[in-house]
């Protein structure tokens, strides 16, 4: 494993990391005030500026540093993590993020930015901070005055004479310096994890001067000893001028690992502290032997330096991890004693996902396997069917055995595809961010609900979402919510909230994004589509229709184009990429409480389980998804409706039917329903139509082949097939062909591009 | 006198005693379990915390049986090292005679 490597697990344990510290700090925004909470959030940071250390960047560091030393003082509770001071930490950690990229990817950040949130932190970790941690801030700067001619700033009211500095031992002048007991107890993982007791000792000792007393009253006979467990402890008593962050400092790779007790002494204490019971050894200040023999073969000097840089950083690395291990059980913790249920549900997920041990893959590797697993799946049904045509005398074993091999091609890739489903967590915690910095640059109070984050859905499904999700997440805060006045105003609570959530519904994943704003000024935006000449000015629109005007390019509101929005290229851009996933989006809006957003995905792009069905000697693939029921109609059943409209009546409520040969131009008189099949399907709308087929020939899966990539886009035809004969099928668009029933013609909607 | 006393059996220890010599270290000092011992640790450039554990363990067992445990010679390095975590071997020196 080389460097790059190493460094490439460490920055995507930082991506854990970040959004353990986002979700966490979320959680404190919440209100959850849970100890391992604040703990889990401190860990995250601090492993990204442990990790960050060992590969030398020093920005990350630095930043980091600043950060955890404010949520130290949140940990001891010398800080009260109220509104404000979240806002700061929330802030931090969207830098901490940028800086991480940059690290990553080069580039450059916001250098005020940081340099501004560094203040902020810093002005929140001495500001608020109660006296207890002042000696101890103050030590550095105390020190120097000590060492100095400290008698003659003794305001006793004489001045001592003949006073030889001359005759001042080291000693003296080093009591004057602050003293530390520190009880440093390795545990075993310590050592396994390459870290070293003595090194790190050694590097205490350098701080200043040193007494060390070595515990070995748990060390076990020699026979019943386990050589790589750790029975040594030592207590230290050291006096430095550097300060108990110095001193911590020297085991910060090593935190995790060890039981560790860092005391300020008054400096009373120390003569006492060091003549304590226990017999403590000084540490000569000279150990250069110790140093020489890592410089004095010049070759391996080098060598070892490396191996020693190794050695931290995949210590690192490993600490990374384990911090991840630890935040799961925090969150176990937390779930066991925290009784909000859906907090306990929620970190219950949680335990699910982080507790499993995962791996990272490729993902061209699981694109790979997936398509392979669908020539597969189109092989198998090829065979199956050759065999049913030739086989003469009914069941065979090679019939059963092919049954057999169905459901394991059908189990292989249901799995595959679980390979490929990812929770929309990510992408969620992206819009958090989002929704924070167009608040602020928008001086809005907003708050976002997120729920239904561990919601899976494909991969490719998630990446796309971001750049939609993140324009409507800004209209909605530009455009949806109010100022803070005119929500108080109109009896609103000031901070707006917007809502996301993903859930599943029936194969498909629907997010939903609802603000609690003012709604669509429906006059407005009729009157900016009649001056945009989108529509006539006597056109007479539901007030549905005039909702989904937004959706059309070059299209604004906003009085003033913002920065953020306003331009007219959000949400019909919004709308393209949503379709280009085979999704759809609806919005419904109520004047004076807000809009809501509806996007419906398909959960996989690859895959479908579809109803393969006769029209007009067509084969064509009817998404399961969509149909709620098959019946065959009865002549009585079957009512006429105007010119061309036909209705069905099914369980005495009235269904259009809708001629799916007629549709799609397939042949050009109607069919007769009665010698047909109907099949019961609902739209996006939210109404059900009973499509009207000629045969059923049966369920089947079958992989998605773009139609776009291979041939060009039909309406009403989302893509194509292929099926066991190897003959092509085309996938029904349903939706596109239900609007198309309504008298729109068929146009270029939905489709399921995406996929290969 | 042979008969009685098992031979003085002496023990050369590895310049570098990490993580990876603990095991080992504890293994050929079982080995030499009941003689007395004499180690010579003049070669020795690192030593960990875990094989000074083995030693001290190794010298508490011997101190059991009545045998003698002591080092022979020393490194520097050696030296230094115990002394900076606080590991007293001055009463395990050879005394010379």
């Amino acid at each position: 494993m080389d460097m790059n490597e190493i460094k490439e697990i460490f920055f995507q344990e930082c991506e854990e990391q970040l959004a353990e510290l986002e979700s966490g700090l979320l959680r404190l925004n919440d209100g959850d005030r849970d100890p391992e909470t604040v703990n889990a959030v401190f860990r995250a940071v601090h492993s990204i500026k442990g990790g960050a250390g060992a590969f030398g960047l020093d920005d990350l560091v630095s930043f980091a540093h600043v950060f955890e030393t404010t949520l130290d003082c949140v940990r001891s509770n010398k800080l009260e993590p109220n509104q404000d001071v979240l806002k700061v930490m929330l802030k931090s950690a969207d830098v901490l993020a940028d800086l991480t990229n940059v690290a990553r990817d080069g580039g450059s950040v916001d250098q005020a930015r940081s340099a501004q949130l560094i203040r902020e932190l810093e002005a929140l970790a001495k500001g608020e901070a109660p006296p207890a941690a002042a000696p101890v801030a103050a030590a550095p700067k105390a020190a120097p005055v000590a060492a100095a001619p400290a008698p003659v700033v003794s305001d006793d009211g004489f001045v001592p004479v003949a006073f030889s500095f001359d005759d001042f031992g080291d000693d003296d002048v080093s009591a004057d310096l602050p003293a530390y007991d520190v009880v440093f107890k390795p545990k075993s993982e310590l050592y396994t994890k390459g870290n070293e007791a003595t090194l790190l000792l050694r590097d205490l000792s350098r701080l200043g001067e040193m007494s060390i007393h070595c515990n070995m009253d748990s060390l076990p006979p020699l026979d019943q000893m386990d050589p790589e467990a750790a029975y040594f402890s030592w207590k230290v008593s050291i006096k430095t001028d550097k300060g108990e962050d110095a001193v911590r400092s020297v085991f910060e790779f090593a935190e995790w690992d060890c039981d560790l007790e860092v005391a300020a002494l008054e400096s009373g204490d120390v003569a006492e502290a060091t003549g304590d019971d226990l017999p403590m050894q000084p540490v000569p200040f000279d150990l250069s032997a110790l140093d020489d023999e890592l410089d004095a073969p010049l070759g391996v000097v080098e060598e070892e330096e490396q191996i020693a840089a190794v050695q931290e950083a995949v210590a690192a690395a490993e600490a990374a991890s384990n911090v991840v291990q630890m935040a799961a059980s925090a969150s176990r913790g937390a779930a066991s004693d925290k009784g909000a249920a859906a907090a306990a549900a929620q970190n219950n997920a949680q335990q699910a996902s982080a507790a499993a041990p995962t791996i990272r893959v490729d993902l061209d590797r699981v694109d790979r396997l997936i398509n392979l697993v669908g020539e597969l799946v189109i092989n198998q049904a090829m065979l199956s069917q050759s065999v049913i045509e030739n086989d003469s005398n009914g069941v065979s074993s090679i019939n059963m055995g092919l049954e057999e091999l169905q459901q394991l091609t059908r189990e292989i890739q249901d799995s595959v595809m679980a390979i490929r489903a990812q929770p929309v967590k990510p992408v969620f915690q992206r819009m958090a961010r989002t929704v924070r910095e167009i608040a602020d640059i928008t001086g809005k109070s907003v708050r976002l609900v997120t729920e239904g984050e561990n919601t899976e859905v494909d991969k490719t499904v998630i990446d796309k979402l971001a750049e939609p999700l993140t324009h409507m997440i800004r209209n909605a805060v530009d455009h949806g919510l109010e100022m803070p006045e005119k929500r108080i105003a109109a009896g609103k609570n000031a901070e707006g909230t917007v809502k996301l959530t993903a859930k599943h519904r029936s194969g498909r994943i629907v997010i939903e994004l609802s603000d609690d704003g003012a709604g669509i000024n429906r006059e407005k935006v009729r009157q900016k589509a009649i001056d945009n000449d989108l529509i006539a000015a006597d056109a007479n629109l539901s007030d549905e229709e005039i909702d989904n005007l937004i959706f059309h390019a070059g299209f604004s509101t906003a009085d003033k184009v913002s920065d953020l929005s306003g331009r007219g290229v959000g949400m019909d851009v919004v709308k393209r990429s949503i379709q280009a996933l085979g999704g759809r989006i609806n919005i419904s809006s109520k004047p004076g409480h807000g809009s809501v957003f509806t996007m419906s995905l398909p959960l996989t792009l690859a895959v479908l389980d579809g109803m393969v069905v006769t029209v007009a000697g067509q084969t064509l693939v009817v998404p399961l998804t969509a149909i709620v029921e098959t019946l065959q109609p009865d002549a009585a059943a079957i009512h006429s409706f105007g010119a061309t409209q036909r209705l069905i009546s099914i369980r005495n409520s009235f269904c259009p039917l809708v001629d799916v040969g007629r549709i799609l131009n397939f042949r050009a008189t109607q069919a007769n329903p009665v010698e047909g099949v109907a099949l019961l399907v609902e739209s996006e709308g939210g109404g059900q139509r009973a499509l009207m087929v000629d045969a059923i020939q049966g369920q089947r899966q079958v992989v998605i082949k773009s139609l776009e990539a291979n041939y060009t886009h039909v309406p009403g035809i989302a893509a194509a097939t292929i099926l066991g004969d190897g003959r092509v099928a085309l996938i029904l668009d349903v939706d596109a062909v239900v609007s198309a029933s309504r008298g729109q013609s068929l146009h270029t909607e939905t489709s399921l591009a995406a996929a290969g | 006198m042979a008969a009685k006393k098992a031979a003085r059996k002496s023990l050369s220890l590895a310049p570098v005693l990490d993580l990876n010599e603990a095991n080992a270290l504890h293994g050929k000092l079982m080995a030499l379990r009941g003689n007395p011992l004499a180690i010579d640790a003049s070669a020795v450039e690192r030593v960990g915390a875990l094989c000074v554990q083995v030693l001290m363990a190794g010298a508490k067992s011997w101190e059991e049986d009545n045998q003698s445990f002591t080092f022979a010679k020393v490194s520097d390095a050696f030296t230094k090292t115990t002394q900076l975590i606080g590991v007293n071997i001055d009463h395990l020196m050879a005394k010379e005679i």
